[in-house]
């Protein structure tokens, strides 16, 4: 057994973790910089653009690194969101301890000063929570208020907040006489600066300046062909050498403008009044448009389907996605029912289908012969005697015979199998005007049974007639202007059932590699909004929550130390930690300090981080100026945007949309942070058991080890 | 074809004790331990080095168990520590601290073995009298009839493994949720022969701490019943549901392992016939009117269709460690054959509803009259929860032992000092007639009971990690701790404000002096006195009957080891 000590000079544990933590610094905010990140061996390169995504592609083998991809995957799983804000804070906060550490702040002072302070902090931003009911009216009333006076466009009134355009079209009549420059050339030319940034080495070079290897954004795909249409993954941080476009930049929006054409042409999409959820999707949606578009659909489904009983939840489990490729991303769409693709054969038997109400299997596991339910096994000593020798390949087919003859006797038309399903069986079933689809989710056949009244089997021996449903069809997918989709190799589909509970949220792309980033950032926003519904409150956003607690730290760390009385220390194990209180607060703070110096940075509300530092401060002293901070943010947030970048307070361009974010998730992303910073600090030692220790024995990094 | 090897003879080490790697190993294991104690115990990252689970931790039952140790020695001393964790759960870390001291002083005297041997055990008599007498000065009575030391029994167990990451709400939630679990288990009516419930940990990991819970009756997770819908169950005449248990495998695959072949002529098909007499059971169940099936391993896809067609609710994989709770819960006996489903097997529930925790679904079982709980457990990280896991068991144990004897020692180093000046006490005023008895002088007795004591106070001094200066008094034999570097000032009532365990204040003056006892801590003490016990002021106790039987482990694998001569090893 090998046993390292971890704090041989300053902490080797919270280094390790820092590190590892600074790699997701550009996720942080809502203009992100995409990554690419290229397996040196294999050559083969994904896109990604958010800190789980990121983890998942770095060696983590790491002790450390693997209790940060746990307390990660745990965020992700809880709530989808704040995974990014999580492994920053990490970063920060562990640079901040190893700090502590190095001015010989004993370890439980920090332990528990620091999490005193954290609790402190998450009870004082409280009074900044905003009910969401608030925020839909709030939202709504506002947002016609400043900018129809200003505005000269005659939309403002409707769906200013929705539409970046009239953010364009209001920038623009201000800086009327400044030189006019085509949008399109220079958004791509942003495209290409950053649209490409290449990961060679996981570890190595990440922050620095990427260098770029080729333009992976086609010109000429259909992604931009409108006019004054951007990419989603431009980056207006590079023009901040214009005026006009860094403070377009400012606007949390600008970055993704590609709904436009949508929104235009669209049906209007509903957003004042009766769907409130609208508004507080675009505020959660941290200028996301496309999904928000999505979003806005999908809460009217559902809230049609509540007829209207007050129950503004957003369901979950009734979701599905489905990436369609080779459509421009204005195509994305919801689909009431469950598109899914389908293969040319069961596309003409879609076809055979027409309107026929089609009778539905379900099945809960594989359509295979060899298929056995979970916690089966095969009993090893088992031999069959075959006493007429028949020919070969016999038994197989028996089983393919039979299943088909199953699903004839019972008339079904449509099997919806949640595992995989028997190719030979798959086209038997094609040829006899059968649909059978593979790998549908259980949710997926959870819908269909409660809209058909099909019941789940195991196996097809279990059928009966009261298993099988009724009423689903089947059609091709057809995009809103009717664009036929031909893949080539595989088609979307459309199955649904009469008051079907489901909705498929079809995403277009004509760029295969950003399939996965759209379908990430469908599902971050619409657990946004589910977990705003669900706590029924929202935080204003854009820094506005870290700059309370930034005030509120450091009134903590200002007050005199009245030991007994105090609020941040009363845990202290031993009053004599007192003493270290002011600078672990200040270690507390820099965390936040950093964050939203880069979260100006990032979204090139700064030109660089000292001068996002220095904007940061200045709003503290304005705050703590003011008497009330909280007062002064909420007015901050309600004239638009918390931390301005111009002299003045608060300047009167309107810089951002309004921007929300979710209360639960972004104290526990704190929390879960500053939990795993501490369980490093306390560690001292590494004991590796098991074989590998003796391997270590042998090795060149024996020295670093003690064995037992 | 077969080789043969000659055999290679076994290895003799003799005097192990006095080589240097045992020696080092020794120290290091030590070291291990002493950073690991206490609520400011250092934590330790245990993982296989090749991507395998971390595990963060400073408990004993989860380090000593994982150290791989290549010493004989010292694989003597971690059995014994697993073996007194496996009874009481509790000081395993003070058991080990303890035993790795009493060999280290032990071994520097210029004393025989068996001499030591024997003069150690008639001090570790002396220990167990006193803690056994009422006028121990170190021990307080745990009045079941309220709450205040009860609570500061289990919050010193929750606070004391800072891998929990609880902060002070937490800490409250849990420990009044770790006393109601107590409680539940404590039958309500009791006959001769009273015994105690059990308390069942259901994990939920990833939330918060406090949207733990405790139930009364048992949950099993069934991940396909669905919220909101009432369920639906079929209940007797008396207004009871009927539960059929099953212990033995009802997935149709004829789980026979044993050896041999079985013959099975084509067109027979064993898992048809195996099938239909599971559908047989099935009926026989609905025939005897049970309301619900609980597995312990897999079920049938088709016997589970037929009985929910036929309104029975049916679970399988409910898992081992349910079984016995489950048996006791219903007073059903597990079955363990499908074929005979003899009428006095089933048992008999109360209710049944459907409850979610952080996205997970169950079944709650709820009993008539029960001492069977469950404590749904929640913690943000893994690693985290496994080391909350650990505690809640321990401090749940504690409490049990405590019911059968209602006493405590104080903690925060207090027992370790406290005995130890009492030891010294004693032992400066032996009667000859104890000397003789033991066959030793008076310089090796107290050459002896020094290094006894010095092992104790070891202990109380591996409270300190941060450098912080032990002190101890002359009056009580309290342990005390002051900043570090503190000015070595006559007037140290300055710096102390209260002493590990809370009990006494500095309000008069104690005669402090350093606890680092090279030197000799003064001869001159008497027997120490027992502070007045408010039970407001207490801050850490600890188990009577965990701390008592380390110290009895700790010094019998103690001599058990200082009396090894020789380690054979075999080298085949």
């Amino acid at each position: 057994m090998a046993f390292r000590d971890v704090n041989a000079r300053r902490h080797i544990g919270l280094q390790q973790l820092s590190a590892l933590a600074s790699t997701g610094r550009t996720f942080l905010g809502p203009v992100k910089s995409h990554k690419f990140i290229v397996d040196e061996i294999t050559k083969q390169s994904t896109l990604i653009c958010s800190a789980v995504r990121l983890l998942e592609s770095l060696d983590l083998t790491s002790a450390v690194g693997q209790l940060l991809n746990e307390s990660i995957q745990a965020q992700k799983k809880e709530f989808r969101t704040g995974m990014s804000t999580l492994l920053f804070l990490v970063g920060a906060w562990s640079s901040a301890v190893v700090e502590c550490l190095q001015q010989n702040v004993p370890v439980p002072a920090i332990v528990s000063v620091m999490s005193e302070g954290l609790n402190s902090c998450c009870e004082r931003v409280q009074c900044l929570q905003i009910p969401t009911h608030d925020v839909k009216k709030e939202l709504c009333s506002s947002r016609v208020r400043p900018k129809a006076s200003e505005s000269k466009t005659g939309q403002a009134g409707r769906d200013a907040l929705t539409n970046p355009w009239d953010l364009l079209c209001f920038q623009r009549d201000i800086s009327a006489t400044e030189e006019v420059i085509p949008i399109n050339s220079c958004s791509h030319q942003g495209d290409d600066c950053n649209f490409n940034k290449l990961l060679v080495s996981p570890l190595a070079g990440f922050g620095s300046v990427a260098s770029f290897v080729k333009a992976a954004g086609d010109k000429s795909s259909p992604a931009r062909s409108g006019s004054a249409v951007t990419a989603s993954s431009c980056i207006t941080r590079k023009l901040t050498h214009s005026r006009h476009f860094s403070t377009l930049g400012k606007g949390p929006s600008a970055s993704q403008q590609e709904s436009f054409q949508g929104h235009l042409s669209g049906p209007p999409a509903d957003v004042c009044g009766c769907c409130g959820l609208g508004h507080l999707a675009v505020a959660l949606s941290h200028g996301n448009q496309s999904s928000v578009k999505l979003l806005q659909s999908i809460a009217a489904y559902q809230q049609e389907r509540a007829e209207g009983s007050g129950n503004s939840q957003i369901n979950i489990e009734e979701i599905v996605t489905c990436c369609v490729l080779g459509l421009p991303e204005s195509y994305s769409c919801v689909s009431p029912g469950f598109v899914t693709l389908v293969s040319p054969e069961q596309a003409s038997v879609i076809k055979h289908f027409a309107d026929k109400p089609l009778r539905v299997v379900l099945m809960d596991g594989d359509l295979t012969e060899g298929y056995r339910h979970l916690g089966f096994n095969r009993p090893p000593n088992v031999r069959t005697i075959l006493e007429h020798p028949s020919p070969q390949g016999w038994a197989g087919d028996a089983w393919l015979s039979r299943t088909l003859d199953i699903l004839i006797s019972f008339e079904v038309n449509l099997v919806l199998v949640k595992g995989n399903v028997c190719k030979v069986l798959m086209e038997r079933c094609t040829a006899s005007g059968i649909l059978v689809v593979g790998c549908v989710a259980r949710d997926v056949l959870r819908a269909f049974g409660a809209a058909t009244g099909a019941r789940a089997v195991t196996y097809l021996s279990q059928l009966s007639a009261a298993s099988v449903g009724s009423g689903a069809w089947a059609e091709l997918w057809k995009s809103r202007d009717g664009r036929a989709v031909d893949l080539g190799e595989l088609l979307p589909a459309r199955i649904s059932a009469g008051g079907i509970a489901l909705l498929t949220a079809v995403l277009t792309t004509a760029l295969p590699c950003k399939a996965q980033l759209l379908e990430d950032q469908f599902w971050t926003l619409l657990y946004r909004l589910h977990h705003a519904l669900k706590d029924g409150k929202v935080f204003p956003g854009g820094g506005a929550v870290e700059l309370l607690c930034l005030s509120h730290i450091q009134a903590l760390a200002e007050q005199p130390g009245r030991p007994g009385s105090d609020g941040a220390v009363r845990e202290l194990a031993s009053p004599w930690l007192a003493e270290y209180k002011p600078v672990v607060l200040q270690a507390l703070a820099s965390g936040w300090r950093r964050y939203l110096a880069v979260l100006l940075r990032n979204t090139a509300r700064a030109g660089s981080e000292l001068e996002a530092g220095a904007s940061v401060d200045r709003h503290l002293q304005q705050a703590a100026a003011c008497g009330s901070p909280s007062a002064y943010i909420l007015e901050g947030f309600r004239r638009g945007g918390v931390l301005g970048s111009g002299s003045e307070p608060f300047p009167e361009q309107v810089t951002g949309l309004r921007v929300c974010d979710n209360v639960s998730a972004k104290t526990e992303a704190w929390r879960r942070a500053l939990d795993l910073v501490l369980l490093v600090l306390q560690t001292d030692a590494e004991i590796i058991t098991g074989p590998r220790g003796h391997q270590i024995l042998n090795s060149p990094v024996s020295s670093e080890f003690m064995f037992l | 074809m077969s080789r043969l090897e000659a055999k290679k003879p076994p290895l003799f080490i003799s005097e192990p004790l006095t080589r240097d790697a045992v020696s080092q190993s020794l120290s290091l294991l030590s070291g291990i331990l002493k950073s690991s104690y206490g609520p400011a115990g250092r934590l330790k990252q245990l993982h296989n080095g090749v991507g395998g689970c971390v595990c963060t931790t400073s408990q004993s039952s989860a380090l000593v168990g994982r150290l791989s140790l290549s010493q004989p020695v010292l694989r003597v001393l971690t059995a014994s520590v697993q073996n007194h964790v496996s009874r009481f759960s509790d000081c395993g870390l003070f058991t080990a601290i303890l035993c790795c001291g009493f060999i280290e002083n032990f071994r520097s005297l210029n004393v025989a073995p068996f001499t030591v041997i024997k003069i150690s055990k008639h001090l570790l008599s002396l220990c167990m009298d006193h803690l056994k007498s009422e006028a121990c000065g170190c021990r307080v009575s745990v009045d079941f009839s309220s709450v205040e030391t009860l609570v500061c029994l289990v919050r010193s167990i929750l606070t004391s493994k800072p891998a929990c990451m609880l902060n002070k709400t937490e800490v409250d939630h849990l420990t009044s949720l770790v006393l109601r679990a107590f409680i539940f288990t404590v039958p309500c009516h009791v006959g001769t022969n009273a015994v105690l419930g059990k308390c069942v940990v259901i994990p939920v990991k990833g939330g918060r701490v406090v949207d733990s819970a405790v139930l009364p009756g048992l949950l099993i997770e069934a991940p396909e019943v669905q919220l909101g819908k009432p369920l639906a169950v079929k209940r007797t005449g008396s207004n009871m549901i009927k539960i059929a248990l099953f212990s033995v495998s009802m997935s149709g695959d004829g789980s026979n392992p044993e050896e041999g072949t079985i013959a099975v002529h084509h067109g027979v098909s064993l898992q048809v016939s195996e099938l239909n007499q599971l559908l047989n059971a099935g009926r026989q169940l609905v025939k005897d009117e049970v309301g619900l099936v609980v597995c312990q391993k897999v079920m049938h896809p088709s016997l589970k269709q037929y009985l929910k067609e036929q309104g029975v609710v049916a679970v399988d994989r409910a898992g081992l460690s349910l079984m016995e709770p489950l048996g006791r819960l219903t007073g059903s006996q597990p079955i363990a054959s499908i074929h005979s489903l003899p009428p006095g097997c089933y048992g008999s529930l109360k209710d049944l509803c459907v409850e979610s925790f952080a996205s997970k679904h169950f079944l709650h079982l709820i009993p008539g009259d029960t001492v069977i709980c469950s404590l749904i457990l929640c913690n943000r990280s893994e690693t985290a929860w496994d080391e909350l896991k650990r505690v809640c068991e321990t401090a749940e144990h504690v409490l049990q032992l405590t019911v059968k004897e209602p006493l405590a020692l104080l903690g925060g180093g207090c027992t370790e000092t406290h005995l130890a000046s009492y030891l010294r006490h004693k032992s400066s005023s032996l009667p000859a007639s104890t000397l003789r008895d033991l066959g030793c002088s008076q310089t090796q007795y107290r050459l002896v009971a020094e290094g006894f004591c010095r092992a104790l106070e070891s202990v109380a001094r591996a409270l300190s990690h941060d450098g912080e200066e032990v002190l101890t008094d002359v009056v009580y034999g309290h342990c005390w701790f002051v900043p570090p570097a503190s000015p070595c000032v006559s007037r140290w009532s300055d710096l102390v404000s209260k002493c590990g365990c809370g009990v006494s204040g500095s309000t008069e003056d104690l005669s402090w002096s350093f606890l680092q006892g090279q030197s000799g801590s003064p001869g001159l003490q008497g027997c120490p006195q027992e502070p007045p016990v408010k039970a407001a002021d207490l801050r850490v106790l600890d188990c009577f009957a965990a701390k008592c039987s380390g110290l009895q482990v700790a010094l019998e694998t103690a001599n058990l080891i200082l009396d090894l001569s020789y380690i054979i090893e075999d080298q085949n």
